[in-house]
């Protein structure tokens, strides 16, 4: 982990795409953009795990996928969250936030 | 979640290019966004590419993924469908009580009976023998070619030779069973009591493959004279009733006709051969040469035999005849025995129910039939009146596969609830069937609702659902959009639909006349078989049955035992006549010995001819109402015992004389001369015939009377007795006061069985009863599934008819001509229907042949009888709509709707 950008913890990525999603509805490109903007660049997530983690939420029932059009006139698969998406990022963030104090606090002496 | 509008589900073409696009999106846009920044195209597009990881990879993986979800979202539809399906079919069904339930009950009805009458016949015939490859297992007779005896137990030395010279079989073995008849005396183990034993020969219990649940089997040289032969295997049922299924038992010895026999071994309860009657199984060794002398013209034996595996029964059947032909060379007793007849042992056990029960599945098929159209028939009534419904859901976009469907479900859910009403009833009608039977069929105890006969249940049920319910769905799916939401305003009715139902009506009149047929012919048969004279008067007649234990009553006391017997039963207060026999009727068919009729000269290598030698007392013909022809029958002074010097046990010391019956006296002696004449029998005793008997039945009611010759047992005695007591009142009340009087004689005296001779008719006729009652049954359900079937159809049509019938009226027909339209119209689908019935039971009745007595399978007046009370049935049924059609106010006809 001496590089800037850090590989990701297993597992991580559902929460960042669920989260992102709970912004709007957006398309794969769009949830990879947001994420790359908002980590600027600390975590390196290529795109494949991405989609793979997209319909993978499909399948399980937490996003909801439909046709759509984008900002450039293309068709483009649009994602949203459903109710058992949200209930699954609000379980999942306050796992992570009490994981990272957690961790945080024998990181941190006293 | 609830989906409210279906979706356009995708197909695997379709996920693979979603997929791609996907893909394709992205890598494009991230290039366009990366030029938007001054990198060049190429570089642009290689970095996306770059950025992206492993495009093929996540390709393959996004397409398996989204058919997964695919795939479980076409499941869920379907679930969510049929739920819908059956939520919408129960509502349907609750608010037309009336049909579901008319439908439920003639379904249950269908199912039901035909679940019944499989469990049983799938129990008695289908199932496998409870023994280890059941189909080597045959059964072997002796046969005499000669005079058509083929099937005659077989004599211990042939068996002992059989069993030493076979090739082709695991083994062979014999046993001596007489239900009721062969027993011995348990004391010392609570009150004395009467076992019923099977007399088993070593290679018994080997041939069958019989395992001992507790301790073991005999060995070979237990099981021979001289062995150390004294052991006994109880049966499963009788160590748990006797002795609690005590497991200790099995090193204890206990006291058999006062002799100590060690118990070696417990069977398990799947032991049913001979009988599940039987209680102990001890070796044949142990029968003493003054019971059953060892020698080859006494044939007591019933053999079973295992085949080798691969050996099949042409070749056992060779094998056996090549032993019997040479050991008829070798024994001049068995000169005219050279034949074996093998057969295979589940033929054996089943064969003469066999062809009832499977005549009985038949028709109760034809009763399934019968509710499947009659059902069907209902629903198509009901669909006329929802072809508007149909109507609307394709007008909103339902498609008609979709609407065949629903109505599919809704078809199958009817049957599944009358199913299942229908299993439960089957499950008493079961229980009701074997008590019905009065144990006339054998394997009773296989009878249950096993897997096999609920899976029976649950296919006849599915089959009946999409029978019936196919007719409706086809009509629905092909309804006319247009003409239906018009004329379903107006009332009429398609002439599809019409002749559709009167087709259906027509089959259900014949199915039924096929039934009525059949229940018709057994119930001819049944009052032909009640009909026969017996020879005695049944009524009021008590049977005691013993076996005097000659041990206890040694020499020829035990004829003093027997006359003592008589006279302290005779004293009994209210009993009017008592006397004793042998075997009573039905219970036992006599010896068969040969006898010289006199005059007659048998030349050598002739055959002299045989009767049935029945055993009797004084008095037992004028006890059980026989009738004397000719002369009398014994009286106490025909077997006077006097001791020939004094104390000295007494003998017989009376003139010999015999009666004999009718048969035997006419064959014989033809022109009433037998009294006066004599019979040689034994070899060189001219016994005089003093008394002809009308003749009694004695094997069976429907067989012909054997020539019998009726033994005087002072003279010549057996050690079986049935005493037979006439009461004044209820016979039954008076066993304790009889069985008192015996044991005043002896304590220890064991009673094999008490009964009535009613009880014995009634087990005589129980199988033909069982067929009529439920032939009878199948037979009225029938005409009542083809009146109602009818009624139907006729009072739809005059209900949908009414504005015509009203013109007519107000046209001036008369009343009686419209009833008479109706009437007319009814009677031409029943003539139609019952003309298609008799010709269809003309060519199926003579199944029924091996079971009907005194009737001929295609009995006209039976048939005649048949189709003139269905054709009366259908009159009266059409009778009801009819009236209606007439009482039509003409003032209809000019109303609008």
């Amino acid at each position: 982990m001496d590089r800037g950008a850090m590989e990701l913890l297993q597992g991580t990525l559902d929460v960042l795409v669920l989260r992102t999603l709970a912004w709007q509805p957006m398309h794969g490109y769009g949830v990879s953009r947001w994420i790359r903007e908002r980590t600027q660049g600390t975590l390196e997530i290529e795109d494949a795990p991405l989609y793979k983690a997209l319909h993978r939420l499909e399948k399980a029932g937490c996003v909801h996928a439909e046709w759509g059009i984008s900002d450039n006139n293309r068709r483009a698969r649009y994602y949203r969250l459903t109710t058992a998406g949200r209930q699954r990022l609000r379980a999942e963030e306050s796992a992570w936030r009490r994981y990272a104090a957690a961790v945080f606090r024998v990181l941190e002496p006293a | 979640m609830r989906r409210l509008v279906q979706f356009w589900r995708r197909s695997g073409a379709m996920i693979r290019r979603d997929v791609d696009a996907e893909l394709a999106f992205h890598i494009d846009a991230r290039t366009e966004a990366l030029v938007g920044t001054g990198v060049p195209p190429d570089e642009a597009r290689a970095r996306a590419l770059r950025e992206f990881g492993d495009l093929e990879d996540a390709r393959r993986y996004l397409r398996r993924v989204d058919a997964d979800i695919e795939h479980r979202q076409r499941r869920r539809d379907y679930v969510s469908e049929l739920r819908q399906d059956l939520a919408y079919g129960l509502r349907t069904l609750r608010r037309a009580p009336t049909f579901t339930i008319t439908a439920v009950l003639t379904i249950a009805l269908g199912v039901g009976a035909n679940t019944a009458i499989f469990s049983v016949v799938h129990g008695v015939v289908f199932k496998p023998l409870p023994f280890p490859a059941p189909e080597q297992l045959v059964r072997i007779w002796s046969a005499n070619p000669g005079s058509d005896a083929r099937r005659t137990p077989v004599s211990p030395p042939d068996l002992d030779d059989w069993r030493a010279q076979r090739t082709q079989f695991t083994d062979i073995g014999g046993y001596w069973f007489a239900d009721g008849g062969s027993g011995v005396d348990l004391t010392g183990s609570g009150d004395p009591q009467r076992l019923s034993v099977a007399f088993v020969t070593a290679g018994f219990f080997p041939a069958l493959g019989a395992r001992a649940e507790v301790g073991r089997l005999p060995r070979d040289d237990e099981m021979v004279r001289g062995g150390d032969d004294r052991v006994v295997v109880l049966s499963h049922g009788f160590w748990r009733r006797q002795f609690g299924a005590d497991s200790s038992l099995v090193t204890r010895t206990v006291t058999l006709n006062g002799q100590p026999y060690r118990v070696v071994g417990v069977l398990g309860p799947a032991m049913r051969l001979p009988s599940d009657r039987v209680e102990a199984f001890i070796p044949y060794s142990t029968i003493p040469d003054e019971s059953i002398p060892y020698i080859r013209p006494v044939r007591v034996l019933d053999v079973v035999a295992r085949m080798k595996e691969g050996v099949t029964l042409a070749q056992a059947r060779l094998e056996m005849n090549t032993i019997t032909q040479r050991l008829s060379e070798q024994y001049p007793a068995n000169a005219n025995w050279s034949e074996a007849t093998v057969m295979p042992l589940a033929d054996a056990i089943t064969g003469d129910v066999r062809r009832g029960l499977v005549a009985l599945l038949g028709a109760v098929g034809f009763v399934l039939l019968l509710s499947c159209v009659n059902v069907a028939s209902l629903l198509l009534a009901r669909s006329s009146v929802r072809e508007r419904e149909v109507a609307l859901r394709l007008s909103l976009g339902a498609t008609r596969g979709r609407i065949v469907r629903q109505m599919i479900t809704e078809s199958l859910l009817l049957a599944a609830i009358g199913g299942t009403v229908g299993v439960a009833g089957a499950v008493y009608g079961s229980r009701a069937l074997v008590a019905l039977a009065a144990g006339q069929l054998p394997r009773t105890s296989e009878i249950t609702l096993d897997g096999t006969v609920l899976f029976f249940a649950l296919g006849a049920t599915l089959v009946t659902g999409v029978l019936f319910g196919l007719a409706p769905a086809v009509r629905a799916a092909g309804t006319d959009l247009q003409s239906s939401l018009r004329e379903a305003g107006r009332g009429l009715v398609s002439g599809g639909s019409q002749r559709l139902r009167t087709g259906l009506v027509v089959t259900e009149v014949a199915l039924a006349v096929v039934l009525i047929v059949g229940a018709g012919l057994m119930t001819r048969s049944f009052i032909q078989l009640l009909r026969v004279d017996l020879g005695f008067r049944p009524e009021r007649l008590l049977a005691v049955n013993f076996t005097i234990n000659t041990g206890r009553h040694e020499g020829s006391s035990y004829r003093m035992f027997y006359r003592q017997v008589i006279d302290r039963v005779r004293a009994v207060p209210g009993l009017t006549s008592v006397g004793a026999v042998k075997h009573a009727p039905f219970r036992g068919n006599g010896e068969r010995q040969s006898f010289v009729p006199q005059g007659m000269t048998i030349g050598p290598g002739e055959q002299p001819p045989t009767a049935a030698f029945i055993h009797v007392s004084d008095g037992y013909f004028a006890t059980i109402g026989a009738r004397v022809l000719q002369g009398r029958e014994y009286n106490d002074q025909d077997g006077a015992l006097r001791a020939p010097t004094p104390g000295a046990l007494p003998v017989f010391s009376g003139t010999p004389t015999v009666v004999v019956n009718r048969t035997l006296a006419d064959r014989w002696f033809p022109g009433g001369s037998a009294v006066g004449k004599s019979l040689r029998i034994g070899g060189d005793f001219d016994v005089p015939i003093i008394g002809v008997i009308a003749d009694i039945r004695q094997t069976s009611i429907e067989e012909p009377v054997q020539p019998t010759v009726y033994i005087n047992n002072m003279m010549n005695s057996r050690v079986q007795v049935t005493l037979v007591a006439r009461t004044q009142g209820e016979p039954l009340a008076m066993a304790g006061a009889v069985r008192d009087a015996i044991w005043s004689l002896d304590r220890e005296q064991t009673i094999t069985s008490i009964f009535t001779f009613d009880q014995l008719v009634s087990e005589a006729v129980a199988r033909p009863r069982l067929l009529t009652v439920l032939l009878g049954l199948f037979g009225a359900s029938g005409l009542l599934l083809g009146a109602v079937g009818l009624y139907g159809v006729l009072a739809y049509l005059v209900s949908s008819r009414q504005r015509e019938i009203g013109v007519r009226i107000a046209l001036g027909a008369s009343r009686s001509s419209v009833l008479a339209i109706v009437v007319r119209r009814g009677l031409l689908m029943a003539g139609t229907g019952t003309l298609i019935g008799v010709l269809a039971a003309f060519s199926l009745t003579r199944y029924l042949r091996d079971v009907l007595f005194g009737v001929e399978p295609n009995d006209l007046f039976t048939f005649a009888v048949v189709a003139a009370s269905m054709i009366a049935v259908a009159g009266l049924a059409s009778a009801v709509p009819a009236r209606r059609a007439a009482s039509v106010d003409p003032v209809i006809a000019f109303r609008s709707d």
